[in-house]
């Protein structure tokens, strides 16, 4: 068996050639170059730039005052100085405010009824409605959370009012019970600061895999026209000696990277940035080996330079799923969350996410540093098989 | 003209079915991120989020609240850690996406009128089931002091029905339109959906034209199509134009008629717009080829931007909220147009009025395909391959 470890020395030396070889290819390549360093340099810039606004306010509503009374446009002004609504305008009825919405004028409508002051005053309790469009869920949110603002300071000041006017004795703040809500992770609780510290992790794994199915479809490429005679620094040594020569290319390549994403980007963008250099330096590790590996497996369908795009391109969308970054692990059924579980990404994410935006060392939780740690094993051996499968054919 | 046309058609269809590279960029990967979406986006919310209570009354009251917590289908009470450190561990080890800390002699203040402060934490590292738990929190803070307040005017004296007006003066009644149940999966999956197929129509459009550049088989194509830049081109993109469009229209009815995706509106307009749509990536990507005549820079470039629309055409973050200079890149983008038109039509039920110049954005890119194709011919004619 040419492929196991018979003289030490020589695999030492075999893979050190193949490891210097690939350092020349990467740098002969500029498909690889654009791959390794472009983009994992430009992209993490661009998804900031796209999402740093971070939330969205002062949406657009319309008023349906169907009270007009001093009551109701002091209740719209109330409204009007909460963060996610602006007054766009006064509409005549319903009718006129829904072809509002219908033009893209406003996303919501507040509709203060007839009786909101009669009601006010003989101490019931008046409806006011609000509709919002849907097609960003977002905005709903940002509404909805602005609505219970606004019912809760508007009702705190009718309630006074009420009381006075019974001449009962103020309850006040005292004896009510407070509850004050803090968010963890994501602070500022803005969008970029959410999905960013996670993407990065999944930029590192996918731009890493198209090099890899790059440099693959290449020396597929290559052995066609070659008719299977390689130079010596590929075909020539045992796999374990290319696939390890390989991976350390790639792994030592992305160390700065993976510092510069992780720690550069997310500091310059003031995202969160917890936990200890050290802890997510040696965190990301393995991910970045299980990926050098996946990327050689992954070879097997390479066969020519451009299969990298069509085969490797659209799994992000799906990597990016099954990372649970958008939808929980926890609400996905088994299957998928098994297809998880044997992407690097998907332990990358989470454990890159607790340590980074959770502050949490890398000792508290180490379950996806595990993981990494078995995915390199597993995918070693793909690697392993793949290239001693491709070694033997030409 | 229609023999060259035919010619080229038929050429065309021997080319797809020659590799199997074909197939599975035009078939298989659109059918199978189909069915992967919709599995898993199925129950439409994540509900039940592992949450912990930190119980430090230990009181009747106190255990009456831990218990609404865990009957709320926000909330799921998974770990009742013994304190604020322990609880942090939880959150931060991902047993738990945040907790409810209800202190110390919480009962005896509430009752004797003390005020006692509740005080909950959720993180958002993990938006979505963040923001859940955040509103499950929130309500269930101000219903219990809602309740405790009433529970004491009552005994004050106060007429109950008065009791509750105090207690809540005005009521907002808040009503998400056409979606009451906040089903995300109604933004993600069509949205994820459209994507991909926009993706793999970039990708396979511009391999399908750059293969003939790379393996010099491009005058041989053009030679097919009489020398005509446009026959050429429309014979060869007609087959996937087919094939793509009635992905999509199966797409679509995996949504609308086997998962009850919300069809408020004409059908019609969708299945109409969906060939559009088609057209238009087909056209984006023609576009591309012409002014980069090479396979792989066309073919990062539909990458590229492909990957990018998920983030850039804001099916979650709005446009309106986006750096102006960012936000302009939303528009040269065929699957913003279309979500836009599911949101108006399926999701809205606008009539199509409303709608129109959607449909007007996604026939602009032919038109400017058809204002470029004329660049590509030279490198049809005299092909050269740089890798």
């Amino acid at each position: 068996m040419k492929g196991f470890v018979i003289d030490l020395k020589e695999w030492l030396s075999e893979t050190a050639r193949i490891f210097r070889h690939e350092m020349s290819l990467v740098f002969s390549d500029v498909g690889v170059i654009l791959f390794f360093f472009f983009l994992p340099t430009a992209y993490p810039i661009v998804y900031s730039l796209i999402y740093n606004t971070e939330v969205t306010r002062d949406m657009p509503v319309a008023v349906v005052d169907n009270s007009r009374t001093a009551l109701s446009r002091e209740f719209a002004r109330h409204a009007d100085a909460t963060e996610a609504i602006k007054i766009c305008g006064y509409a005549a009825d319903m009718q006129e405010a829904k072809q509002w919405m219908a033009e893209k004028k406003c996303f919501g409508i507040l509709e203060i009824p007839a009786d909101y002051t009669r009601k006010l005053g003989r101490a019931e309790q008046p409806q006011v409605q609000f509709y919002s469009e849907m097609s960003l869920l977002l905005r709903y949110r940002t509404f909805s959370s602005s609505i219970a603002d606004l019912q809760i300071a508007t009702g705190a000041q009718l309630r006074q009012m009420t009381l006075d006017d019974l001449g009962m004795p103020s309850t006040g703040e005292t004896t009510t019970i407070g509850s004050v809500g803090f968010a963890l992770g994501d602070t500022q609780q803005g969008f970029a600061s959410f999905i960013i510290p996670g993407i990065v992790v999944l930029i590192l794994q996918q731009s890493m895999i198209l090099g890899i199915v790059l440099l693959g479809g290449t020396r597929a490429e290559q052995r066609r026209r070659l008719r299977g005679s390689l130079p010596p620094e590929s075909d020539a040594m045992s796999p374990s000696a290319q696939i390890f020569g390989r991976a350390f290319c790639y792994t030592i390549l992305y160390i700065p990277l993976a510092i510069y994403i992780l720690h550069y980007v997310l500091h310059f963008f003031h995202y969160p940035h917890e936990g200890e250099v050290i802890d997510y330096i040696l965190f990301i590790l393995p991910m970045l080996l299980a990926t050098a590996m996946l990327g050689q497996t992954l070879n097997i369908m390479a066969t020519e330079r451009e299969s990298a795009f069509i085969i490797v391109v659209f799994t992000s969308v799906a990597f990016l799923f099954l990372s649970g970054l958008t939808w929980p692990r926890y609400a996905m059924g088994n299957f998928l969350s098994l297809l998880g579980d044997i992407v690097p990404a998907t332990w990358g994410v989470e454990g890159f996410v607790r340590i980074n935006s959770d502050g949490a060392p890398l000792g508290l939780e180490p379950r996806p540093w595990y993981w990494l740690w078995g995915l390199t094993l597993v995918y070693t051996a793909t690697a392993y098989l793949v290239a001693r499968w491709q070694t033997r054919r030409s | 003209m229609s023999t060259g046309f035919l010619t080229v058609v038929r050429r065309e269809l021997r080319r797809l079915t020659s590799r199997p590279i074909y197939f599975v960029g035009i078939v298989l990967v659109p059918v199978v991120m189909a069915f992967f979406f919709v599995g898993m986006l199925d129950p439409g919310l994540p509900l039940k989020v592992p949450a912990g209570v930190v119980d430090l009354d230990h009181s009747q009251m106190s255990r009456r609240l831990t218990r609404s917590l865990d009957a709320m289908e926000l909330i799921d009470v998974v770990e009742t850690p013994m304190g604020y450190h322990d609880a942090m561990n939880a959150v931060q080890s991902g047993r738990i996406m945040g907790f409810f800390m209800i202190p110390e002699g919480f009962e005896k203040d509430a009752v004797s009128g003390r005020g006692p402060q509740l005080t909950y934490y959720f993180n958002l590292s993990i938006y979505v089931p963040g923001s859940l738990m955040f509103k499950g929190f929130k309500t269930m803070g101000v219903t219990a002091a809602g309740g405790l307040v009433q529970t004491e005017m009552l005994e004050k004296g106060a007429p109950e029905a008065l009791a509750g007006v105090v207690l809540q003066p005005l009521t907002v009644n808040s009503h998400p339109l056409h979606n009451p149940w906040l089903n995300y999966s109604y933004y993600l999956s069509p949205s994820f959906l459209y994507g991909v197929l926009e993706l793999m129509i970039f990708l396979m459009t511009a391999f399908a034209i750059t293969q003939e550049i790379k393996n010099a088989t491009s005058p041989q194509w053009l030679a097919a199509a009489r020398g005509r830049t446009a026959t050429a081109l429309l014979g060869k993109l007609l087959p996937q134009t087919v094939i793509f469009t009635i992905l999509g229209w199966g797409i679509n009815s995996l949504l609308f008629h086997w998962n009850h995706f919300p069809m408020n509106g004409q059908e019609w307009w969708m299945v109409i717009g969906m060939l559009l749509f088609v057209a238009a990536s087909q056209s984006f990507a023609v576009a591309v080829c012409a002014i980069l005549p090479n396979p792989r820079l066309a073919l990062s470039v539909c990458s590229l931007v492909g990957i990018l629309a998920f983030s850039l055409a804001a099916f979650s973050f709005p446009v309106e909220a986006m750096y102006g200079a960012i936000a302009i890149f939303s528009y040269i983008l065929p699957v913003r147009w279309y979500f836009l038109i599911y949101a108006d039509i399926a999701l809205d039920g606008w009539a199509v009025y409303y709608a129109r110049m959607y449909f007007v954005a996604l026939l602009v890119f032919p038109i400017v395909a058809t204002l470029l194709a004329p660049l590509m011919k030279r490198s049809l004619r005299k092909p050269v391959y740089v890798p």
